[in-house]
Order: structure tokens, then C-alpha cells, then sequence
């Protein structure tokens, strides 16, 4: 996105080219427990997701962004910055 | 081209006019329009115009998704500096727009009469049918995008809409298309004037270019300039021939497959740096979300199986997770936190991690059994 000051789940999401669906499967392949609606209501900033969901869906995000060529952009929970 | 536009059932328009954008959306905010519409406001927003008038007059209802799509675009107009209008006559769609919490972000103005575009505005510059002459004004001050056929389906028309916006907004673009893999073959859907459809045919005819190979690989092509080009034998003096000098294909993925290509083309080399890359990006998502949501040619069973690939990857996982867990004596979180910092530290995916971590233990107690072929669950 541009000339944003900080990125949501939800623009992370469309810049790795997912859909909600599949952002939601490999979200669940990684062992997430939480509906694909509940997935997008955390993306969309409607439910805020516990810390290990919240990682669960970073993680998802960027081995997304590795399979694109890019390096891990979205942050984790115990990321400092 | 009329102003009364129509996409099954709903019609969606856009317009510049010097630094203002009028988006007008008809019908129902819904499912099927909430892509379209946040393709719009992404296209405005990145070709930096500050101040967007929504036109809701005829809009009855709004969903949560056209809901969420409003409030992300007013959010990010603000926070470049921007501004979002929005007009509209219905209770039920300002109700919504309340409830959303918009007042603080949002101007709502109620007109008595539902203001209709001027004569002309609707006219379509970067979108012409394969059949009539290029129409280029590049003097006009009034870009005008959009207008979808009322009796094409509602991808084509959607696709068509992302190319006029490309064509529009990426810097340096002169023409732009979609290509997209139908039973088996590549057909251009959407182009923006007949230049770019015959650049499309001699990809198809000659079996390369970077938009056959965008569409085969799924992932970026960029010709920075054809003078230079190696890659495409073939295909390179031809594009030469019919004056262009410069193509960034990306890939449109539906559910993640590769199924076609955004291609921009330009007359000059090197037109496309960083902000129309940017921006060519943004389009791509754009009509991969659309796809997607249409299901393009991704068959059942090769969405069954996504699912049930998912499903063994999650038991891999999880079984790593337990062997992690009793190993080091740590909750199951802590464990799958091993396992993510492990895949971020060496760039592979986790489920390799994790598969990993599972063939170890397989091996160790091989080796302690001295290879009684033991059955793991």
C-alpha cells in the first residue's frame, strides 16, 4: 500500500496476494483454532486476536512474502520494534 | 459508452476531476461490489488524490465488508492528508456509517437532489473494445475510468475496470491488459487499446514475454527495456516493431494458483520505477481478489486437495509441536514459538521445521531399535 503509516493484517494480506480463504488455510494448517470469520474480523481490526493468533497469521503472512521473493515484514508478538 | 453503468445489478463509476475523486456506486454495497470498490478507493488513494467524494445516493444498504473497506479507505485518506465525502439519502446507509464510528473521519453530506455526472464525464480513455480505435487525450483535464458493459459478466467487467485504472494511474503506462488462462489457453480479457491486444497475441503466438511467463510461473516479470532484452528471442523485435519499449507483467493468482497476468506496457524504457511498480501491484491484488471470489478455473478437486494438504501439514505440525513440548519441557505455544523462529531464521517454511523435527525423533528411535521398522502414528 502506499503512503500509509502503518500497515494492517488486512494490507499485509493484499499485498502478499492472498485471499481471505487461503490466508485462513494456511493460517489453520499452521494449527490455528480460530473460524475463517474470526480471521477476518482480526484482519479487519474488529477482534484483536490473542498474541499466538496473532503470530500464527504473521507467520502465515510471511512465508508468503518468502515465496515472493521477499523477507519476513510483518512482526511478531516478542518483536521489539 | 452510457452513464447509466450496470454490473450485474450494480454499477460503479470513477472520475477525476483536477485534485477530487467521485467514486458513484449503485445498487448494493454487497460482497460482489465490496472488491470493486476497494479497488477503487486503493487506485485513488495511490495516485495520491486527496480528496474523494463517495456517491452513495443510490445505494439502499451497506455490509460489514463495504463497511470495513470505507472506514480502512477514510482511514488512510486522512492519514495522507485527505479527505472523505460521503453522499448519501439513505437512513439505513447513514445508520451504518454511525455505527462504524465514521462521523469523526468522514464529511456525510445529504443532497436533496442525487447530483448526476456532467454530460461526458463518463467517457472512458483507457478502455476501448477490441474493435474501435484508440482514443488518447492526453491534454484533458478530466480523466474519466470505468464504465462496465451491462450485458458482460461480472469478472470481465471487473478486470476491465482494474485495466482502466492501471492504464490511468501507473506512471509511464501507455497501454495495459489482462491475460488470463482459460480451458487450457491464454485469451486477452481486458485491453486497453488495440496495440496492447496484438502485443498480447504475439506472447500467445510465439509461446513467451513476460506475459506468458507472469502467467506460468506466478510471479514478476519486468522488461525494464526491450533494446536490452534477452529473455524473449522471439517475442522482444516484435514488441519493438509496434513501438514498445518497456512491460511489467505480475501475476493474478485465484486461491493462490497462478491463472493470468497484469501486463503494462510502455513506449519508453524504463518507465516503470518504483511507484508504478507500487501501484501495478496494488491492481494485481486487486483482480487476484476478484478471481479469487469468482473462482477462477481452480477445479474442486484442486481445492480439495489444498484442504486436505493443509490438513496433513497441520498434523505434522502439531506432532513436532508435542515432540518439542516433551523435549524441552515447554507449553505447546513456546513450542510452536521454537518452531516459527527456527523457519524466520533460515527463510524456509515451518512446516519444513516442524517436518524435521519429526524425522529426527523417527531416526533416533530407529537407531535405538537398530532399525526395527517401528510405526509411528
Amino acid at each position: 500500500m502506499v503512503n500509509l503509516p502503518a500497515n494492517s493484517l488486512d494490507d499485509y494480506r493484499r499485498d502478499a496476494l492472498l485471499s481471505h480463504g487461503e490466508l485462513w488455510l494456511r493460517y489453520f494448517e499452521l494449527g490455528g483454532m480460530s473460524t475463517a470469520l474470526e480471521v477476518e474480523a482480526f484482519l479487519y481490526e474488529a477482534l484483536t486476536p490473542s498474541p499466538h493468533d496473532r503470530d500464527l497469521i504473521a507467520h502465515a503472512l510471511n512465508e508468503r512474502f518468502v515465496e515472493l521473493g521477499g523477507n519476513h515484514p510483518v512482526p511478531y508478538a516478542d518483536d521489539d520494534d | 459508452m452510457t452513464a447509466d453503468v450496470r454490473l450485474a445489478g450494480i454499477g460503479m463509476a470513477a472520475r477525476f476531476e483536477g485534485d477530487q475523486a467521485f467514486l458513484d456506486v449503485r445498487g448494493e454495497a454487497d460482497a460482489r461490489s465490496v472488491p470493486l470498490l476497494s479497488a477503487l478507493f486503493d487506485a485513488v488513494i495511490a495516485s495520491g488524490c486527496p480528496s474523494v467524494i463517495l456517491d452513495l445516493t443510490e445505494v439502499d444498504s451497506m455490509d460489514a465488508a463495504g463497511l470495513a473497506v470505507t472506514t480502512s479507505a477514510a482511514a488512510a485518506l486522512v492519514a495522507s492528508g485527505g479527505h472523505l465525502t460521503i453522499r448519501s439519502l439513505s437512513s439505513e446507509v447513514e445508520r451504518a456509517l454511525d455505527l462504524a464510528g465514521l462521523s469523526g473521519l468522514i464529511s456525510l453530506e445529504l443532497p436533496t437532489v442525487p447530483p448526476k455526472p456532467a454530460q461526458g464525464d463518463l467517457r472512458v480513455p483507457g478502455l476501448v473494445s477490441p474493435t474501435s480505435p484508440t482514443s488518447s487525450d492526453p491534454g484533458s483535464r478530466t480523466r474519466a475510468i470505468s464504465a462496465i458493459p451491462a450485458n458482460e459478466d461480472v469478472v470481465d467487467g471487473a478486470l476491465r475496470l482494474v485495466v482502466a485504472l492501471a492504464r490511468a494511474t501507473v506512471g509511464g503506462a501507455d497501454g495495459a491488459s489482462v491475460t488470463l488462462r482459460r480451458h487450457g489457453r491464454l485469451t486477452t480479457v481486458a485491453a486497453s487499446d488495440q496495440t496492447v491486444l496484438d502485443m498480447d497475441a504475439e506472447q500467445y503466438a510465439t509461446e513467451e514475454g513476460p506475459c506468458v511467463d507472469a502467467t506460468v510461473a506466478g510471479r514478476w516479470f519486468h522488461a525494464e527495456s526491450l533494446n536490452e532484452e534477452t529473455r524473449w528471442p522471439a517475442f522482444t523485435p516484435k514488441a519493438r516493431t509496434l513501438g514498445i519499449n518497456a512491460i511489467l507483467s505480475s501475476p493474478l493468482l485465484a486461491r493462490d494458483q497462478p491463472v493470468g497476468a497484469l501486463n503494462i506496457y510502455s513506449r519508453t524504457s524504463r518507465a516503470f520505477a518504483g511507484k508504478a511498480q507500487e501501484l501495478a501491484a496494488v491492481f494485481a491484488a486487486e483482480a487476484s481478489n476478484v478471481l479469487t471470489l469468482a473462482g477462477t478455473d481452480v477445479t474442486e478437486d484442486q481445492l480439495s486437495g489444498r484442504v486436505q494438504g493443509a490438513l496433513r501439514t497441520r498434523e505434522i505440525i502439531a506432532e513436532a509441536q508435542g515432540i518439542i513440548m516433551e523435549r524441552e519441557d515447554i507449553g505447546d505455544k513456546e513450542a510452536f514459538d521454537v518452531m516459527r523462529r527456527s523457519s524466520r531464521s533460515s527463510s524456509r517454511p515451518l512446516r519444513e521445521t516442524a517436518r524435521d523435527v519429526v524425522n529426527s525423533t523417527h531416526h533416533t528411535s530407529r537407531d535405538a531399535e537398530s532399525g526395527t521398522g517401528e510405526n509411528h502414528g
